[in-house]
């Protein structure tokens, strides 16, 4: 109560402002009531600028208690924050930023009832301020709003640069390290004293024997795999089960999969370690990679097609075949190229079931373009590295850069091939 | 029918007030101009429709009302729009602001995948403070926005259930419903009614009706006899120009250009 | 398509001439119909198979031994199941007493995943949100791409990276006496396992229907506010679906953590504490147990383990996304 008296007494000062200029159209009052009544255009206000025409302009009305006659009303701390904006019907309104006043004599009713209540205890040197709101521009809340939008888009950005940079810097310094071993002779030459000297020539041929191997048998199985679950499968419980197959097929780590090739094909099948099993063993691991794949490209063949090659009285495999397939072949092949990445890279599932540390090659004729054969054990890139690495000491450190950017380089470029495959299809997309 | 002459003579004594004033709008897709050199007042406090054949740019125009048209990124828009005295193009203008005060309502119902309350108070929450508005000052707000589309005897019981397990009359409710806590000027509708049943459109198009004079209302329909129904003035479009803009009785009794007769007889749209 | 068929029609011998051994070649495949839909059946059935063969031969290396075709349980009698899963001591090669307890192991499989998944989740789904939410266009093809390299880098050569230039690292910074360790590991797994978590994050976001965020966005939500009011309820059943398929990959994957972890058999103290996987065990001693020893037999155990685990989580984030899809159709 004593607050509400004080506030009572006093000089308050009544000014309408341009923003950014404090110009000379104010006038003083004894009490807030009269300043308030003015504001409201029923008291003797003769400013320069009439209160009604608030918000016309850019500016705000101030209602300032000064603690003596000589002091500034410029000094003075907002201490209440009114809006008023006069495209708002009705007389609604709380006097917020949300919810403004419709018109200036609104709020000076509000604002001379709350004082009434004794709401507004204005002490001096500070001030009530009855800002103009205009319509749909951003508001204190909106401003928030916008920063933290910004900073969670900066954020994410980081996060994905945080993924983006380590692979562009892990890639150079790998690069620049393996500088010194590059040449042509390190990609053609066999490895000679357990990898110590010479070049890479018997793992990468051996790469490539497993990767066409693998590939010639995952792909027309997984292929048809594919084509079963988008075209023949029914919804029921027994293609339901094969779907989890497929996902937790994909799911199997690679080092079970190794358990599954020395278990399946080195021991029960009486294959030994040998590019035959490693290559069973790399093609049952890739395959719910193409089955997937595949599944994908043939789901994004349009019903349509199908309806219309019905129609004219074709069977089902005539529709895959004349309809379906040719429209997606390029999808599958993605998925296809896929798989021979994957496989190139992989180490865990040849270990135990065909790959060798170390194997001596012949260094030319037949012996060097065809150095394994079904039955021998292989060398392969992914072993090799990690041979040089872990399994012998003094291997050259540019080599191993060497193998690791070579290995990178081959499997990064078939992706971008099924990359550049998909980018292509996708703008050669008729439906 | 009787409310629209009342509110037509009324005006004719008094200068009308205009909600949404557009001059020479134009607005491209890309290279493809979908909007000619538009002007067009729409008058507050009534309900104004857009009728045109398919593709004549309806949407698009409404959607350029509270610049929703923007998230596509390929369009580029020329002229003015003012919606209550304000330039909507201007620099200063907040978009969250603008669509806080002109709400949108599409063709199909989209109430989002929260619950019916979370619906109804996603605007009070996206422009409040936290903490600024009180439980029980949401849940009035709630209650009363509910009451307003008559939805909440519906759903009173169950407020948390899925906004997307409604029916979808129910949810063409919602989805007026969430737009009214915000206390919007303006209320945009994209065809309301087009995926709704027979009954359902009946009860959305007296909604629609309730919502006069406190809300100045645009909505674009295909459907000659809901226009004639529910719109007290109607506007013609046709391939991205305005044919004819007139008091709703008048436009169809008495077209004044023969595109428009020729599309309310029916003949082409 | 069309092209060929216009090409097809056009006159000309040699065309034409190709055109009936085309018929000939189609008619004889049409007549193969029955065999090639029975092989296409049998190959729909591989999944299964394959995965119920893992598990057996698995299972029975593990279990049986095969002498003079006969198989004679053996692991059954020998092991002692309590010590496997509750000792932390691992000592296969023992001259005293060989012990198999894989505590130790899973504790380095579980530090090494969890700490990896505190890096990769956070990173993955906001990468996701930014991809998807946040770019158009070329960027957003480029970022894609980018992340989809990120996947195809062999896990040997993530392991040489670990061993080779994060290792020499992680010593220089903190000081630690090795650089192989459940750090180096971790994000190692991080990085391998951040592609999956986002490809799959931002499929799920994507298949947000558009109309939630114009809806939303119509009521001046933010594009941030519409990702975490909107989005992240709608999307949250793919987004856990992500995260769990990015533990199933760092639980299972093998080369990279065996290289980069230091490899000892121990429950890791700390970040700067070497660890051994359940993965890395296998690959690493398998060669040197004797065939059809305890030993190696045990590393089968491990296996099927591992088997378990991840099928586990698989089978988890299937049903997590079968559950998304399940309810937008209802
Ligand atoms: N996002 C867009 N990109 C390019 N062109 C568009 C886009 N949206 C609409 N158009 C084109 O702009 C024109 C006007 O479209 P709009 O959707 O506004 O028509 P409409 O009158 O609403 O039609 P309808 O009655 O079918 O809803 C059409 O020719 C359409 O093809
Ligand atoms: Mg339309």
């Amino acid at each position: 109560m004593a607050d509400a008296n004080r506030s009572q007494a006093g000089c308050y000062v009544v000014h309408s402002a341009e923003k950014g200029t404090a110009g000379p159209n104010f006038q003083r009052f004894p009490t807030m009531e009269e300043a308030v009544s003015a504001v409201a255009g029923q008291g003797s206000f003769n400013g320069h600028q009439q209160p009604s025409n608030l918000t016309k302009s850019n500016n705000s009305l101030v209602i300032a208690h000064l603690s003596n006659e000589q002091s500034d009303a410029s000094q003075c701390r907002p201490r209440h924050r009114f809006y008023v904006d006069t495209h708002l019907l009705g007389s609604g309104g709380d006097g917020t930023e949300r919810d403004p006043w419709p018109d200036v004599p609104t709020a000076a009713k509000h604002i001379l009832s709350m004082a009434g209540d004794g709401k507004l205890n204005l002490r001096p040197n500070e001030q009530i301020v009855i800002e103009s709101r205009k319509m749909f521009t951003a508001t204190r809340l909106e401003k928030k709003k916008m920063r933290s939008q910004r900073i969670a888009k900066g954020v994410f950005f980081c996060m994905t640069l945080s993924l983006v940079i380590p692979v562009f810097a892990i890639l150079g310094y790998l690069f620049v390290q393996a500088w010194p071993a590059l040449s042509w002779d390190f990609v053609t030459l066999n490895p000679k004293r357990m990898g110590t000297e010479g070049g890479i020539w018997a793992p990468l041929v051996g790469t490539f024997f497993l990767v066409l191997m693998s590939l010639l048998m995952a792909a027309p199985v997984g292929v048809m795999a594919g084509v079963y679950l988008n075209e023949y499968a029914k919804d029921n419980w027994f293609n339901r089960i094969i779907n989890l197959a497929v996902v937790n097929l994909a799911g199997v780590p690679s080092i079970v999969h190794a358990l599954f090739g020395l278990g399946a094909f080195v021991l029960a099948a009486g294959m030994g370690k040998s590019l035959l099993a490693a290559s069973l063993t790399l093609s049952v691991m890739t395959l719910p990679v193409i089955i997937t794949s595949t599944r994908e490209a043939l789901a994004a063949v349009p019903k349509s097609f199908r309806e219309a090659c019905w129609n004219m009285g074709a069977t089902k495999w005539q529709t895959i075949r004349t309809i379906v397939l040719p429209n997606s072949i390029s999808g599958i092949l993605t998925g296809v190229i896929l798989q021979v990445a994957r496989a190139a890279g992989e180490t865990a599932p040849i270990i135990f079931t065909g790959a060798a540390i170390f194997l001596p090659v012949e260094d030319n004729g037949v012996g060097y373009w065809l150095p394994y054969t079904l039955k021998s054990e292989v060398m392969a890139l992914s072993m090799h590295l990690y041979t040089l690495r872990e399994q012998i000491n003094n291997a050259p450190l540019a080599m191993q850069y060497g193998t690791a950017v070579v290995l990178i380089g081959l499997v990064l470029s078939v992706n971008s091939v099924s990359i550049a495959l998909r980018v292509y299809l996708r703008s050669r997309k008729k439906w | 029918m009787a409310d629209a002459e009342a509110v037509s003579k009324a005006d004719a004594a008094t200068p009308p007030k205009y909600s949404i004033t557009a001059k020479d709008v134009s607005l491209w897709y890309g290279d493809f101009q979908a909007l000619k050199n538009l002007t067009i007042n729409i008058q507050q406090g009534i309900i104004t429709g857009l009728i045109g054949p398919s593709g004549c740019g309806k949407t698009t125009l409404l959607r350029s009302f509270n610049r929703i048209n923007e998230r596509y990124g390929n369009v580029t828009t020329k002229g003015e729009i003012t919606i209550l005295g304000k330039n909507i193009y201007d620099e200063d203008v907040s978009l969250s602001e603008l669509r806080k005060s002109v709400g949108m309502v599409f063709q199909r119902p989209n109430p989002l995948p929260i619950s019916v309350y979370e619906n109804v108070s996603f605007g009070l929450r996206v422009h409040s403070d936290r903490g600024e508005l009180s439980r029980a000052k949401r849940d009035e707000l709630v209650e009363e926005a509910l009451r307003e589309v008559q939805l909440w005897d519906a759903v009173k019981d169950n407020l948390r259930q899925k906004a997307t397990g409604l029916t979808l009359e129910q949810q063409q409710k919602l989805c007026i419903a969430r737009l009214l806590p915000l206390k919007p000027r303006v209320i945009l509708m994209d065809e309301p009614c087009s995926a709704l049943d027979a009954e359902g459109i009946e009860k959305v198009e007296n909604l629609i009706s309730s919502l006069r004079q406190k809300y100045t209302v645009v909505i674009v329909t295909h459907n000659m006899a809901q226009a004639r129904r529910a719109t007290d003035e109607c506007i013609y479009m046709l391939l991205g120009e305005i044919i004819e803009h007139a008091p709703t009785s008048d436009l169809f009794l008495n077209p004044q250009k023969k595109e428009t007769e020729m599309y309310i007889e029916g003949r082409y749209g | 398509m069309a092209s060929s068929n216009v090409a097809d029609v056009r006159p000309n011998r040699k065309g034409s001439a190709f055109q009936s051994f085309r018929q000939l070649v189609d008619s004889v495949i049409d007549a193969c119909e029955p065999i090639v839909e029975w092989m296409i059946r049998l190959s729909g059935w591989s999944a299964i198979v394959f995965v119920l063969a893992i598990f057996a031969f698995v299972f029975a290396q593990a279990f049986f031994v095969f002498e003079n075709d006969s198989m004679i349980p053996s692991l059954w009698t020998k092991l002692d199941f309590v010590e496997f899963f509750t000792s932390v001591k691992w000592r296969p090669t023992s001259v005293v007493r060989e012990q198999y307890g894989i505590v130790a192991l899973l504790a380095g499989t579980g530090a090494v995943t969890v700490t990896s998944m505190l890096i990769a989740v956070p990173l993955g789904l906001g990468a996701a949100v930014y991809v998807s939410e946040f770019c158009h266009g070329k960027t957003k093809e480029t970022l894609k791409i980018i992340i989809e390299l990120l996947a195809a880098i062999p896990s040997v050569v993530w392991g040489f990276i670990g061993v080779a230039v994060l290792g020499p690292l992680i010593i220089d910074v903190t000081g630690s006496p090795i650089g192989v360790n459940v750090l180096n590991a971790s994000l190692i797994l991080a990085l391998m396992s951040v592609p999956v978590i986002v490809s799959v994050g931002e499929d799920s976001l994507k298949a947000v229907p558009d109309s939630y965020r114009e809806a939303a966005e119509a009521l001046g939500a933010s594009k941030w506010e519409v990702v975490y009011r909107v989005l992240f309820p709608a999307a949250k059943n793919g987004l856990l679906a992500a995260v769990l398929l990015g533990v199933g990959r760092a639980i299972g994957e093998t080369m990279a953590v065996l290289m980069a972890s230091g490899h000892k058999a121990q429950i890791p103290g700390g970040l700067l504490d070497p660890a051994r996987t359940l993965t890395a065990t296998i690959a690493a001693e398998m060669g040197e147990a004797p065939r059809g020893g305890d030993h190696y037999r045990v590393l089968f155990l491990i296996g099927i383990v591992l088997f378990a685990l991840t099928f586990l989580v698989n089978l988890i984030a299937d049903v997590v996304v079968k559950g998304i899809k399940g309810k937008q159709n209802g």
